[in-house]
């Protein structure tokens, strides 16, 4: 019967075994960090979005009086005769 | 200069990103880079150096899940096939000739579905032998190749399942078999002219079988397998290890148990059809254990809208299997639509997420608590420098144990809603819901019985609560996705080294010393897992750790390496642990670990068993992200793909799709703790978009999604808006009641507002939504400013339809949209209400005064109010007269609006009304503040000016009339003789005023000077208000400007410095604020101390405001000085000249004396057609004109009071009978008198005539005051002139 647990040269497997855990370190560190960036990133995207939107509420308003501005001098320039006397 | 990468991602900790934004969205946006250990990544590859002899099990493997893969693509295939022939089209008869090519046509156009079809037959063919060839192989008693390994008996259970699946889809899916048919008798019609047509003739009878066939795949599976007859120990192997898995449900996730539970029924089945013995599965699986599975869970979800039924199954399989029908213990289990009521009952309460919402909540409160709580002792130890090992280690343990916890909390949830839909699916509602009764019910679909109709309010409402659940859990996990992983990492590789270094360690000392075989096995466990380095770091421990076993009395210890095993590791280490159980052999007796035949002691085997479970579950945390995502998909809820197919519609109504369903019940329901979670429901579109495009890979799915999303979005934000409104607008109303009659009242609860909470919605500036990003914190500021502005107009429009009463309700509801404004700008930026108010006004024109509300009200007056309504100077109030007929006006109905356009809610809606209604009646001092307050300093000088305008027409109208009267007046006359008594003065009287021609003058006059007085009246009370205001105005601004009471009772200037306190407070602050280096901006102080000083400059000029009535007078005065000549004949003696005519107090005095003659005679509508405001007209106009005295003197009804006097003093000597009969007109007359004396009294406090004084209004808009000033009109030039 074919038995498991045949590995054949145990010692260089175990070395290998070995060398592996520490690439792997380096990778998984390397690519933890990257993730790090990446949520950095999507974070600092949420952020700013937020911010534009704030200040987009804002100009909206900072508009809208303007046009009502607009409208009143409009109004007044249309009518100089009045300002005249 | 290399940074160190730690420190450079640590700096980045370092920016701010504080996010306004609540989280009550779930995830949307997914960063994931784990390469997906549950299946590896590079297919197992790196398997072969670790030289186990795996090379072929790993082959196999890789071949199944490719299999597995092709297989789902064909799955969703065959789901999301939509008939075609539904859609085509007919010929009609003009176009007879050319069926031919219509049926080319549509030949070429069914071939290539057609060619799906044969496509999956092809495949499911080569999938079947393939998995027995598979089995076969793997199965040989005498085994020459290691293997199946765990993984692979896994992929062979998935490739079942897929192949189950895609069988049931075809035997659901009616519209293949129909296309098919179709499709063949095109190809009959089409294939006449071809030649050599058998072999696709046979390949079409082919793929018909396979498609009317049903269970064709399964059965074509067990031909293939039982070729040869060995798989029956596989096969038990499989059930075996699916029980077993099932049973102690402890390393599943959802997704896996429900493929155990669908595989496991047709191995059963396969393994009892075979032709050795059948009963030997029952030795190692005792049948009870099958039927409490299948018993548990009567129903599996199998597709999103398809469900599998273990007892159905087995059932339906047993005539297409022989053998297996003689299982009649399994075949005796009741269907789910067979179930008996009671235990029906018992599954229902199983089933329904309402029966356990509540464990659910308590679980979701407890576990958010403590996970936050070991994320922040991470963060913690995170931040403190050289810590504790111990500590270390404990903290990430814990971590580690709460995200095992998190993703069995989320399958388990996950899993109930799968279940609960498989549940209503097998149960469709049999009651039609009592809500909808008036629609006709025989219309309802399949669909909308077990969706629409089959979700109470309460479950509904449960749904909700726990998909929000899931959300929230999943996308806390997700958040510190980065911040745990390395602790996961650590957590894992210390179990898997702790085992390998020490347990077995132990395990290789003591219980398999003996055994050389099966100590191999462990010390390959250890060659190809253990990380004996893993402490080089730490060199002064490491003589300690290097030799294993060096000390038996303390176990190993290592450091840790924040590095998880791969896949193909944990691939190989479950592989070896099976084998050390197994001992290699299929037909080992018994189950996995629980076998009591074998030679290793409980307790070891009890440690192998925990850490096979384990090093399952290691790999779906290793595989972070993609759990979770899988854990928190919901996208199923929106499939119905079989359910349109059986429904013959394109689409079902948005109202049958469940995420709208919840999220119309969120809305509905009005509940402050369910509205939060509104988004939720719209993750579900996020998530089934993504199921359409990643995983059916259908894009008509996602446009049908999309559209579904952008209608039921745009409902939701109108709807929302709609709820905001209305509960800032009830808020508000509510306020303004008064708090303490509120307090006395019995139902005063009906009139406060139940709290909600919008902060949160209001705060979402990025609402995620299939990939967009959208403002909904903006849509719903936009949605705001148009509502207001509509709900002004409404009130505008709405004044505009009844009379100048209602504006007292005007004011009322305008005032209540101002607080509601108030209120909701604290959570929400909107335009400024004043800013809405002019627009809506129509008064942003810098070069006019009026408003559409002023000219409301002026042409309401002029129309309605002047003719219409009579004064009574007791109440101070004009009213409606009741004997004037109405003069036509044209006005538009009260148009329609929902409740919230007045106060929100009916409750305070009626409340505001009754308080209205006391208003409606009258018009008076109330209504005159409501005017002043919403024409403001503004439109009210306009308003002034057309009542003036008003007042100088009237008296150019009646000078004709008036001169028409005097002609027909004697030229002179005399004063009335004593001795004819009353009788005589009567009657001498009426000899005179014979009027002649010119009496229907009379009335018209009379109504003239009855205007004249009302408008005076009116302004009178107006002055009064103003008056009020003023002070009120003056009382707060006189301190800030430095206003004292001199010694005298005038107001003195107090001057400190020579400026006022307001800008001595500002120059002090900024001269003390300024020199501060922390002062940010000091020029915005510069800036407040020049507004100040503005300010004082602007309120000192309004402390001293004229009286309008003066103004009014004086104005009136101007007016009548063009008729004076012609009104008072200046008598050329120099003396008083008593029987003069022409002047107009003769008129006057003729015209009271009728009236009260008519008055007295029994016409008392006299009186209600004018009111006191005849006397108001004429007094003044008398007074004005210089007449006063002579008036008194001589008019006509005072002239009779005189006599009537004398006559009673001499009645006891004289005819008692003289003055009989005239009591009635000398009542009116003293009344009459009485009141012209108020008038009269009036006049002179308010415009003594001696010098001609009154304010006049400088160019500026200051008023000058008490100047003296020649009276004409163009004096008054100052007042805004209609349409200026």
């Amino acid at each position: 019967m074919a038995r498991a647990g045949g590995i054949t040269n145990a010692v260089n497997v175990g070395i290998a075994v070995q060398a592996d855990w520490e690439n792997r370190e380096f990778i998984s560190h390397i690519s933890l960090n990257v993730r790090r960036l990446f949520d950095f990133l999507v974070q600092f995207e949420a952020t700013t979005k937020s911010k534009l939107a704030a200040l987009n509420e804002k100009l909206d308003t900072l508009e809208r009086r303007l046009e009502l501005l607009e409208v009143q001098v409009g109004t007044a320039s249309a009518n100089p005769s009045l300002f005249n006397t | 200069m290399a940074v160190p990468v730690e420190e450079a991602i640590a700096a980045l900790s370092t920016f701010s990103l504080e996010d306004e934004q609540p989280e009550i969205q779930g995830p949307g946006a997914w960063v994931s880079s784990e390469s997906a250990a549950t299946s590896s990544p590079i297919e197992y590859s790196d398997v072969s150096a670790y030289r186990l002899s795996l090379s072929e099990d790993t082959k196999a493997l890789n071949q199944l899940n490719t299999l597995i893969q092709e297989g789902k693509e064909m799955a969703s295939v065959i789901y999301t096939y939509r008939s075609c022939v539904k859609a085509l089209p007919q010929l009609p008869d003009s176009m007879k000739h050319s069926q031919a090519d219509l049926y080319l046509e549509t030949y070429q156009v069914l071939d290539l579905e057609m060619s799906r079809l044969r496509e999956i037959q092809r495949w499911q063919a080569s999938a079947s032998s393939k998995l027995a060839a598979d089995m076969q192989r793997f199965s040989r008693p005498e085994r020459r190749i290691n293997g199946p390994t765990i993984t692979h008996l896994w992929s062979m259970l998935k490739l079942l399942d897929v192949l189950l699946q895609l069988d049931h889809l075809k035997n659901a899916k009616a519209s293949i078999p129909n296309d098919f048919s179709w499709y063949k008798r095109t190809f009959t019609q089409v294939s006449v002219q071809w030649q050599d047509t058998d072999s696709m003739r046979e390949e079409l009878d082919d793929l018909q079988i396979f498609l009317s066939t049903r269970w064709a795949i399964l059965l074509n599976l067990h031909v293939e397998m039982f070729r040869v007859n060995n798989v029956e120990d596989i096969l038990q192997v499989l059930i075996v290890f699916a029980v077993e898995s099932l049973e102690l449900d402890f390393a599943l996730l959802f997704p896996e148990r429900h493929i155990l539970l669908r595989v496991l029924p047709v191995l059963v089945v396969l393994a009892t059809s075979s032709e050795k013995d059948s009963e030997s599965l029952y030795k190692r699986v005792k049948i009870n254990r099958l039927i409490t599975i299948f018993k548990n869970d009567p129903v599996i979800p199998a597709f999103p809208d398809l469900h599998l039924s273990p007892a159905a199954m087995l059932k339906e399989l047993s005539s297409y299997f022989q053998k297996f029908s003689s299982q009649t213990r399994l075949l005796t289990l009741p269907a789910p639509h067979e179930l008996p009521p009671r235990e029906a009952l018992d599954y229902q309460r199983h089933y329904l997420i309402i029966n356990h919402i509540g464990a659910i909540r308590a679980e979701h409160d407890d576990f958010a608590i403590r996970f936050t709580s070991s994320i922040n002792q991470l963060l913690l130890l995170k931040s403190t420098e050289g810590a504790d090992v111990e500590w270390s280690k404990e903290v990430k343990g814990c971590v580690y144990d709460m995200v095992v916890e998190g993703f069995q909390l989320l399958s388990r949830w996950t899993s109930r809603i799968w279940e609960q839909c498989a549940w209503k699916f097998s149960r469709p509602c049999k009651e039609f819901s009592p809500i909808e009764s008036n629609e006709a019910p025989t219309s309802f679909s399949d669909y909308e019985k077990v969706v629409r109709y089959n979700y109470s309010t309460e479950e509904r409402k449960a749904l909700v609560e726990l998909v929000s659940y899931i959300k929230s859990i999943g996308s806390m996990m997700q958040r510190c996705d980065t911040l745990v992983a390395d602790a996961l990492w650590e957590t894992i590789h210390a179990e898997v080294q702790d085992f390998v270094q020490n347990t077995l360690a132990t395990m290789l000392k003591t219980t398999f010393r003996k055994k050389k075989d099966l100590s191999r096995i462990l010390s390959d466990m250890r060659t190809l897992s253990a990380d004996w380095m893993a402490n080089t770091s730490k060199p002064e421990t490491e003589s300690q750790s290097l030799q294993p076993g060096g000390d038996e009395s303390r176990a190993n210890f290592f450091y840790p390496r924040s590095v998880p095993p791969t896949a193909a590791q944990v691939h190989c280490l479950q592989f070896l642990i099976y084998e050390v159980v197994s001992g290699g052999n299929l037909r080992k007796p018994g189950g996995l670990f629980g076998n009591s035949g074998s030679d290793i002691p409980v307790n070891d085997m009890k440690q192998l068993e925990t850490f096979f479970y384990k090093l399952s579950f290691f790999l779906h945390i290793m595989d972070y992200t993609a759990t979770l995502g899988t854990l928190m998909d919901h996208g199923f809820l929106w499939f119905r793909e079989f359910y349109l197919e059986s429904s013959r519609v394109i689409q079902f109504p948005v109202e049958c799709s469940l995420p709208w369903m919840l999220i119309d019940q969120i809305l509905e329901s009005h509940n402050a703790g369910l509205l939060e979670s509104v988004l939720i429901p719209f993750d579900i579109y996020n998530d089934s978009a993504q199921q359409a495009l990643t995983m059916l890979k259908q894009r008509f799915l996602y446009d049908e999604i999309e559209a579904e999303v952008d209608h039921c979005f745009d409902i939701f934000v109108s709807r929302l808006c709609d709820i905001i409104f209305t509960y800032y607008k009830s808020w508000g109303a509510s306020e303004l009641l008064d708090p303490s009659f509120l307090f006395a009242l019995d139902n005063g609860e009906r009139f406060s507002v139940q709290p909600m909470r919008f902060m949160e919605l209001l705060k979402m500036t990025r609402v995620k939504l299939l990939g967009r990003t959208i403002d909904l914190r903006s849509l719903i500021a936009e949605r705001m400013n148009k509502v207001f502005r509509e709900n002004l107009e409404f009130l505008f429009d709405r004044f505009e339809s009844q009379d100048l009463c209602a504006v007292v309700e005007l004011e009322k509801l305008v005032d209540i949209l101002r607080h509601t404004h108030d209120l909701l700008s604290k959570d929400l930026s909107i335009d400024s209400f004043n800013l809405m108010m002019s627009e809506m006004l129509e008064n942003i024109s810098l070069v006019s005064y009026s408003s559409r509300l002023a000219s409301q009200i002026w042409s309401e007056m002029q129309n309605d109010f002047l003719p219409n309504f009579i004064l009574c100077n007791t109440t101070q109030r004009f009213v409606r007269s009741s004997k004037v007929p109405p003069a036509p006006v044209q006005k538009p109905s009260v148009p329609y609006a929902k409740p919230n356009f007045y106060c929100g809610s009916e409750d305070l809606n009626s409340a505001h009304q009754s308080f209205a209604r006391l208003h409606s009646g009258f018009l008076g001092i109330p209504h005159m503040f409501a005017i002043v307050k919403l024409l403001g300093q503004r439109s009210l000088p306009w308003l002034i000016r057309a009542l003036l305008d008003h007042i100088s027409n009237k008296i150019t109208t009646l000078e004709p009339m008036i001169s028409g009267l005097q002609e027909a007046l004697p030229k002179s006359i005399g004063l009335l003789p004593f001795d004819g008594g009353v009788t005589g003065c009567m009657r001498l009287i009426n000899e005179q005023l014979n009027w002649g021609k010119k009496s229907e003058l009379k009335a018209e006059v009379l109504s003239g000077i009855k205007e004249i007085g009302s408008v005076l009246y009116w302004i009178g009370l107006l002055d009064n208000v103003l008056r009020e205001v003023d002070t009120a105005h003056f009382m707060q601004t006189a301190p800030w400007l430095g206003m004292v009471p001199g010694p005298d009772g005038q107001i003195v200037q107090s001057h400190e410095g020579g400026v006022s306190p307001i800008v001595q407070l500002f120059r002090s602050a900024t001269a003390a604020v300024i020199p501060n280096p922390g002062c940010p901006n000091p020029a915005s102080f510069q800036t407040m101390a020049k507004q100040a000083e503005a300010a004082d400059l602007l309120y000192k000029a309004n402390i001293n405001t004229g009286s309008v009535l003066e103004y009014a007078l004086a104005f009136t005065s101007a007016a009548l000085d063009k008729y004076c000549s012609k009104w008072s004949g200046a008598p050329k003696t120099g003396f008083v000249d008593i029987t003069t005519s022409r002047d107009f107090y003769r008129i006057y005095s003729g015209l009271q004396i009728g009236y009260l003659e008519e008055s007295a005679r029994g016409r008392p509508n006299n009186y209600e057609v004018l009111g006191d405001s005849v006397a108001w007209g004429g007094c003044t106009i008398i007074y004005l004109l210089g007449q006063q005295l002579h008036f008194e003197l001589f008019d006509f009804s005072y002239q009779v009071l005189n006599v009537a006097e004398v006559e009673a003093a001499s009645v006891s000597h004289r005819s008692p009978h003289s003055s009989q009969g005239w009591e009635a007109l000398l009542e009116a007359m003293k009344k009459a008198r009485r009141l012209n004396n108020h008038v009269f009294s009036m006049l002179k406090a308010r415009c003594p005539l001696e010098d001609k004084v009154a304010c006049a209004i400088k160019q500026s808009g200051a008023p000058l005051h008490r100047i003296k000033f020649e009276n004409t009109v163009s004096a008054f030039e100052t007042l805004p002139q209609i349409g200026g």
